[in-house]
């Protein structure tokens, strides 16, 4: 239900035949092992133009709104997409957004619409938090002369972190927080993948030894910045994670019709009913809360921060309540390596966690309720 | 929104403000104003008949000014407008404060009413439905009996024909404002020979006809909300009758899919009001409980699926707005609220301690109770959480249906609770 509006409808259809096609469970599991698949990369920048889609047209972008990114985020996490697409077009093209730095948004958006450019967020690290408090990542002016900075420290948990062109680095300045940008090729700056729970969407740990960065915004502004790009980045992943929901409650739904045990369907036996429906109230709650999230942000609502914490709790519980039972749904075979069901599994757990998890995110709404 | 609905929105802002005042949001401040958290209606019966004279009152003068049947047809009181201008009337509405129709509106105008239009003959048409939008008369609904809860279609209740009349006999339960009603709409079987769908037929019954028996029925929160109504020899003429003999159950689905739209919705009243967030921080800042973590947590995990099924409505209205017809995964939203209800009123109580067990006085306390003990009934009414799982696995996931003799077998030959199949 898109409220009626036929052309998110239409999006959708895009982007889900683009992914049929072009990932696959087979490519999924390619991906897993050697990357993501520049080629397609290259295909959603330059045919369906997704990078920039809610990207400013000043910038390069298609100037569309969070609601058209939450239909887009839906289905690829349906289709389990690998792709540096959340970190780039999500992450890093609204930290640079957030930040309030036009000549740094002139500088490195245009890449990122364009495909040009992957990038990503450089936050946590080795905690896993995403508060600024926890960051130790110092910048010091570099020595002589210009504007630049030298950053070190360590860095965990970076998604593509070990392809970015550009990493946006969240490190301590005498003023507080603050936002760098770190060319991916630069000196002193070593990344290495980090064994994954989540095999479809690949972590890397950072090592920064007086690596040179430049400033975007204002020194000390990294938390306020931070802030802002966590109330958009948790509706983004609610939306992956309520299209990944849905297509487990899909799984369960076609294996419930066509599985027979005790000479019949097990989709006529009540338990498994009561199962399937469980996940579709949950499914459905989670789906509404992203996509209401995502008009509010678009309508710049004072309640946007409240709903979209909300957002990310429902659809971090639908995703992996769904997951779970999908698998039970489906007993042994399930469990198996050589079915999807556990890809699903491991990028519901990861999608919960990646913000720091509920102790975290429960707070969070507490906090944007003034409570 | 196009023209004729803005001028239809302006027309219906000028007659609210001539008739009713703009509702104003009181602060709420801890300890002041009314405290009752009532699922149920709580009043005494004396409040109760103030409030329904009120009720009937505020829909004659709907009615009157063209807004008491808006999407019904104009030959019969209606305006011949769309569900999309009665949505908007109710929006704007909603910012007034006007008495609550409830009563007249959930069952009579929200069910009854549509199932007369489309199955009464003619004279009932003519007859009931401008009486009934008009606000002169309430209408029930005779579905429910002590043996056919969840599998309605097993009702028991017999119809028999005689010289141009029916002759009802039996036992209905659990019907909402049976005593303030004029007429009822009863399901009867009229062939127990025919499988159990198939021997069904709907009546509209005059509830003041001689052996309409109404009892109150007194329900686990103290209060009497529902009514048994005993069918003794009810005498019912033919043009009673709502569609073909043996075709009730066709006409029941009417009424249902009626329903659909009508439960589930956000309940706004004292229940809504008790569970915003600012309401519940407060009781846990008088309680001492605000700083625990364990409780905090319950917290945001209880005010998340509130403010998720708050949006999950708030979409609905607008796909409907926008002309989507809802579906069953509508029922979603009734299975929600019953969840979250009753989550919170579990939630409260542990708040609240020992104070949800005894009245201690203390404001805003012990008033609870009400909802805590309405709590178990939300699963139940207007289908089982059972019931509504398996139509939403059914209908909307398409999982087949559980393979059964009751939907071939004549009706006299299945097993009764009670009576075993012989």
């Amino acid at each position: 239900m898109n409220d009626g509006r036929e052309e998110l409808d239409d999006l959708r259809e895009a982007v889900r035949e683009f992914l049929a096609d072009k990932s696959p469970e087979t490519a999924v599991r390619v991906a897993m092992e050697t990357g993501h698949d520049p080629a397609v990369w290259d295909q959603m920048a330059r045919q369906l133009r997704l990078p920039g889609l809610a990207l400013p047209a000043d910038y390069g972008g298609d100037g569309f709104g969070l609601t058209e990114l939450e239909v887009v985020l839906e289905e690829m996490g349906a289709a389990l997409l690998c792709s540096p697409f959340f970190g780039t077009a999500v992450l890093a093209a609204q930290a640079l957004l957030a930040a309030n730095d036009k000549a740094a948004c002139e500088r490195y958006l245009p890449g990122i619409a364009a495909g040009d450019t992957i990038a990503t967020l450089a936050v946590a690290e080795s905690s896993g938090s995403w508060e600024p408090a926890g960051i130790a990542t110092r910048a010091e002016r570099a020595k002589g002369e210009g504007p630049g900075w030298a950053l070190t420290g360590k860095k965990s948990f970076v998604i593509d972190g070990s392809i970015a062109d550009l990493v946006l680095v969240v490190a301590q300045t005498p003023a507080g927080p603050a936002l760098f940008a770190v060319d991916g090729g630069a000196p002193g700056l070593r990344a290495e993948p980090m064994t994954a729970l989540d095999p479809t969407r690949p972590l890397a740990a950072l090592a920064l030894d007086g690596v040179p960065g430049e400033l975007i915004g204002v020194e000390g502004e990294g938390g306020r910045m931070l802030s802002q790009v966590l109330d958009v980045a948790c509706v983004a992943l609610a939306a992956e994670q309520a299209g990944g929901a849905r297509r487990c409650l899909e799984m369960s739904a076609e294996y419930a019709r066509t599985r027979f045990q005790f000479g019949r369907a097990i989709g006529t036996f009540q338990a498994i009913k009561h199962k399937c429906a469980d996940m579709l109230a949950r499914v459905e709650l989670a789906e509404a809360a992203a996509r209401e999230a995502a008009r509010l942000a678009d309508e710049a609502a004072a309640e946007f921060p409240v709903a979209a914490a909300t957002a990310y709790i429902c659809s971090s519980r639908a995703y992996m309540f769904a997951a779970a039972e999908n698998i039970q749904v489906h007993g042994g075979i399930g469990f198996t390596w050589e079915h999807p069901a556990h890809l699903y599994f491991r990028r519901a757990k990861s999608s919960e966690l990646l913000f720091g998890g509920p102790a975290v995110y429960h707070e969070r709404l507490l906090a944007r309720l003034g409570i | 929104m196009p023209d004729d609905v803005r001028e239809f929105a302006r027309q219906a802002r000028e007659f609210l403000d001539a008739n009713a005042t703009r509702a104003e949001q009181a602060e709420f401040r801890w300890g002041q104003g009314e405290d009752t958290v009532a699922y149920f209606n709580a009043d005494p019966p004396d409040v109760k008949d103030v409030k329904l004279h009120a009720a009937k009152d505020w829909q004659r003068t709907r009615y009157e000014n063209g807004f008491g049947w808006i999407s019904g047809p104009p030959e019969y009181g209606g305006q011949g407008l769309t569900p999309v201008h009665e949505l908007i009337y109710n929006s704007i509405e909603a910012e007034y404060d006007v008495p609550d129709t409830g009563t007249l509106s959930v069952i009579g105008l929200g069910m009854i009413g549509p199932t007369i239009l489309a199955h009464g003959q003619q004279a009932i048409k003519d007859h009931y439905l401008p009486a009934l939008y008009r606000g002169d008369i309430i209408a029930c609904q005779l579905f429910s009996e002590p043996g056919a809860g969840s599998d309605l279609a097993g009702l028991q209740t017999r119809a028999v024909p005689d010289g141009g009349e029916w002759v009802l006999e039996g036992q209905k339960v659990w019907t909402s404002i049976a005593r303030q009603s004029q007429i009822g709409m009863a399901l009867c079987r009229t062939d127990v020979n025919a499988p159990k769908h198939k021997g069904i037929t709907a009546f509209l019954v005059d509830m003041s006809a001689p052996g309409v028996d109404v009892r109150p029925l007194r329900q686990m929160t103290g209060g009497s909300d529902f009514n048994e109504v005993f069918l003794t020899g009810v005498r019912v003429p033919d043009d009673h009758r709502l569609g073909e003999v043996n075709a009730g159950w066709r006409v029941a689905l009417t009424t249902l899919m009626n329903e659909r739209a009508t439960v589930g919705g956000e309940r706004g009243g004292t229940v809504a009001e008790a569970l915003a967030p600012e309401r519940l921080a407060a009781l846990m800042r008088a309680t001492g409980t605000l700083d625990d973590g364990a409780l905090r947590r319950d917290l945001s995990v209880l005010l998340a699926d509130l403010l998720a099924a708050g949006h999950l409505n708030r979409r609905a209205v607008r796909a409907m707005r926008a002309g989507v017809t809802p579906g069953p995964e509508r029922s979603v939203a009734k299975l929600v609220h019953a969840q979250n209800l009753t989550r919170a009123a579990h939630f409260v109580s542990e708040v609240l301690g020992p104070r949800i067990i005894a009245d201690t006085g203390e404001w805003g306390t012990y008033a609870w109770a009400e909802l805590l003990l309405a709590t178990p009934a939300l699963r139940i009414l207007g289908g089982t959480e059972e019931v509504m799982k398996n139509i939403l696995a059914e209908r909307v996931l398409k999982l087949p249906k559980e393979p059964g003799i009751d939907n071939t077998s004549p009706f006299r030959e299945l097993p009764r609770s009670g009576k075993a199949a012989s």
